[in-house]
């Protein structure tokens, strides 16, 4: 009791010493020594080619804080399957740790494997510094003991996430506003099916409709009223949904979807189509829809027409507002924290490793992941706003491989950086047809010790059931008619009410912690 | 194959010498010997220490002092398993895949054999035998690659022959139907030729001399594989047939996870593949302990009741 109260008194004084900062402190040399190194765990590029362990960015922040960091770099693809082992073990681990997931449910943080960054602030002021600015995010990091184990890489939430692409060009051909509600949609897509759209004399070579499995919840989950892709969503009382386990909505869902598949408007191949194949066929010109992330409309599936190399003012594949149904569409978003970092507590030079971190957290650092270094990546114009040089977008290998972005650090992301390299009309429809319907997924929020034990007994089979009886009903494989109550009950048995009261006590204290 | 212990044996020489005799006569022997015991050792031996967590409530970060100091639960997780949904069907799955495998890719190999030694050109024979058994040499993840490929349903090879032929494309790889049928036969394609290899060598070992006495008694072709061949090699398929069995349980883990998604988990999720989401993936690593030392039971029980078998039917076992 004696000590909680002795570290809240802490805590408000760090706070109070928080306020007094009124600018970031940057990045200082950690030590006079030579050759004092940290060893970090984290994740390599995205891109195969990349290797991020000699980039000059992130050398550059080395440098600058006079530490030397011994990568343990490891490609993303694989790196839960690889690093939740190496936890597990807990042997040999680095002093710097990217965490395979947020651990949300505490698997990480309850073992004591991580220093509470909390006690150390003092040591990090830039870490200090970004917490008090961004409070929401800070109770987001506060586990239920009050700590703070980890320092956050985040994202843009709002823009450049997953929407709605038209080939706008067919759309003109058919003569017809873009649809923005369901039935105006599958109208199109019969269309797109049944004519000869890319004027070939061939009728039967439109896919009208391609899009990966996984994006189906996004595409056309709000409109029917939920949001499957978090699976647990929260109505407007603040009342606490699964999504698969609404009878009426979901069913209607199912149905929509089945209705699709039995028209050819939903490709028999959805469940195993990739990005590259829907590139290949907008390469074609051979289908009409597509979602993904906004990103990808001017920089991937406009590129692939000859036309827009010609003329980049107009996109062709070009993102549109979300569908309405029953209920208003919405673009389903992400939350803020992608990503978490802890500092091992047998980390060798304790010190050395938490002021790497917060050197790494620094607004310097990342003005670094956004803008990369003067002359490098950017040249200061005459009013002193700045330009990207043209080899930032040309050569995207070597711009990756200077650190940009970088996955491997706790960077922030920002959508005004990522606006200045993309097309005019490209940054225009996102402000327009993206941002204004965005919606938060599901609070990430820790779990208790109990809610823990309810969530890894039954969340995984659950889940596992959904996904395979959401492809056998809407491959009608199983019928909607006759088994949709038996798959609702064999929920029930699954014990999801369980999970709900689990979700629902952690949304209500999310709210509380809001407000 | 294993070296089979047909009878009790002891080397004359063997008799009047100590232990440590005959360690210094076979110290080379055993100095070659002793990488082997090492890895069964490491890789065998030590991480069955890992079965206690099965029984207790492993924490991240424990590594293997946790086999000491983890918190006993005692059969909880084995209970989760047992009165979760998937348990029977995850159950059914692995036992049907690798009793479909058998069934139909047993008696092939033996089929195959009789039909290569009964051709009259060695060359054609000695052609057919390389090509069949080249397939055994290409790794899984390419054989279920070439068999994305060629079932793909809008640019596959088979749905182009279906559409051709008027018919609806069939999503093969997502189609819970097809999934153990393309495993059994994809199989059996892969190993068909190589499996013959022994039979054939059995057929061959067959004394010529009765061959022509059958002939001097006027036996057709066909009589000569029901009447000699057949028998002559009977005790080489049963021999095999129940060292097959003893692997039922079986199902290679890579080959199902290459090919199933969450479409065809309800033929094709096998224990091994649920082990390795639960454990791996989602870290419940206690319960896939459980899950796995179970499956390993049933195995267990599968191996030593048919080496029992074997030694009742054909006088011959392993141990």
């Amino acid at each position: 009791m004696k000590m909680n109260r002795f570290l809240s008194i802490l805590l408000a004084l760090m706070l109070l010493a928080g306020c007094a900062m009124a600018e970031a402190p940057g990045i200082k040399p950690l030590t006079d020594a030579e050759g004092a190194t940290v060893s970090m765990l984290a994740m390599n590029s995205w891109y195969s080619t990349v290797d991020l362990a000699d980039a000059t960015l992130l050398n550059e922040i080395e440098k600058r804080a006079n530490v030397e960091v011994e990568w343990n770099l490891i490609d993303p693809t694989i790196y839960s399957d690889t690093v939740s082992p190496m936890l597990a073990s807990g042997q040999d681990l680095p002093d710097i740790i990217q965490l395979p997931d947020t651990d949300r449910n505490m698997t990480y943080l309850s073992t004591g494997m991580f220093v509470k960054l909390d006690e150390h602030l003092d040591k990090m002021p830039n870490f200090a510094y970004y917490l008090e600015k961004n409070p929401a995010i800070k109770a987001s990091l506060t586990a239920v003991d009050g700590h703070i184990y980890y320092v956050p890489q985040t994202v843009v939430a709002d823009s450049y996430q997953p929407v709605m692409m038209y080939n706008m060009p067919w759309v003109e051909k058919l003569g017809i506003e873009p649809p923005k509600t369901l039935d105006a949609f599958v109208e199109m897509l019969r269309a797109f099916r049944d004519q000869d759209m890319n004027g070939n004399g061939d009728t039967t070579d439109e896919i009208p409709m391609s899009i990966q499995a996984s994006f189906l919840p996004y595409m056309f989950g709000p409109a029917f009223g939920m949001d499957p892709v978090s699976g647990f969503y929260a109505d407007e009382e603040g009342v606490v949904h699964y999504a698969a386990y609404e009878t009426e909505k979901y069913k209607n869902y199912l149905t929509f979807l089945n209705g699709l598949y039995n028209e050819g408007l939903l490709e028999v191949e959805f469940t195993s189509l990739n990005r590259d194949q829907i590139t290949a066929r907008f390469a074609n010109d051979q289908t009409g829809v597509t979602y993904d992330f906004s990103w990808q409309m001017s920089n991937l599936y406009s590129a692939q027409y000859p036309s827009y190399q010609a003329d980049p003012s107009k996109g062709i594949v070009v993102g549109v507002p979300p569908l309405s149904g029953e209920y208003e569409g919405a673009y389903i978003g992400r939350n803020d924290v992608s990503g978490v970092f802890g500092v091992n507590v047998k980390a060798e030079n304790l010190d050395l490793a938490l002021g790497f971190l917060d050197a790494a957290m620094s607004d310097e650092a990342q003005d670094l992941y956004v803008w990369g270094m003067e002359d490098l990546t950017y040249v200061v114009k005459e009013d002193g706003s700045r330009e990207y040089l043209p080899r930032c977008t040309e050569d995207t290998i070597w711009y990756q491989g200077l650190g940009i972005n970088a996955p491997n650090m706790p960077s922030q992301q920002s959508a005004e950086a990522t606006a200045v390299l993309l097309a005019d009309w490209h940054v225009e429809a996102i402000a327009t047809q993206e941002v204004p319907y965005a919606r938060r997924p599901f609070p990430d929020v820790y779990s208790t010790e109990d809610e823990v034990s309810v969530i890894s007994m039954y969340l995984t089979d659950l889940t596992t059931y959904v996904d395979e009886r959401a492809v056998a009903f809407i491959c009608g494989y199983a019928s909607i008619e006759d088994e949709f109550d038996s798959y609702i009950e064999t929920l029930k048995a699954m014990q999801v009410e369980e999970l709900i009261k689990v979700k629902q006590a952690q949304y209500d204290r999310y709210a509380a912690a809001m407000q | 194959m294993a070296q089979l212990k047909t009878r009790k044996h002891v080397h004359p020489s063997n008799e009047h010498k100590t232990l440590g005799q005959l360690i210094k006569r076979d110290k080379y022997l055993l100095l070659m010997f002793l990488p082997i015991f090492i890895y069964y050792i490491v890789f065998c031996y030590l991480p069955m220490a890992g079965l206690t967590m099965a029984f207790q409530n492993f924490k991240m970060g424990s590594g293997f002092a946790g086999v000491f100091t983890g918190e006993w639960v005692g059969l909880k997780w084995f209970k989760q398993f047992f009165s979760s949904v998937f348990a029977w069907r995850l159950i059914r799955n692995t036992f049907l895949l690798s009793f479909y495998s058998l069934i139909f890719g047993f008696p092939i190999p033996i089929l195959f054999a009789i039909c290569i030694t009964q051709l009259r050109s060695q060359k054609i024979a000695k052609a057919a035998q390389v090509i069949t058994y080249l397939p055994y040499f290409i790794s899984t993840v390419v054989v279920v690659g070439m068999m994305t490929n060629f079932l793909s349903p809008s640019n596959g090879i088979i749905n182009q022959i279906i559409k051709d032929m008027g018919g609806k494309p069939i999503n093969f790889m997502s189609n819970p139907r097809w999934f153990r049928r393309l495993y059994v036969i994809s199989g059996s394609w892969q190993s068909f030729g190589f499996n013959s290899i022994i039979f054939v060598a059995a057929i061959m070992g067959i004394d010529p001399a009765l061959y022509e006495a059958m002939r001097v008694d006027g036996a057709s072709r066909w009589q000569q594989i029901i009447h000699l061949i057949l028998p002559m090699i009977s005790n080489t398929v049963i021999l095999l047939l129940i060292m097959t069995l003893g692997n039922l349980l079986n199902v290679g883990f890579e080959k199902v996870y290459l090919m199933y998604s969450p479409a065809v988990y309800e033929t094709g999720d096998v224990i091994s593949t649920y082990v390795y989401r639960q454990g791996i993936e989602n870290k419940n690593f206690s319960f896939a302990a459980a899950v796995g030392l179970f499956y390993s039971a049933v195995g267990f029980v599968f191996v030593t009741g048919s080496n029992a078998l074997s030694r009742r039917m054909t006088g011959s076992s392993l141990w």
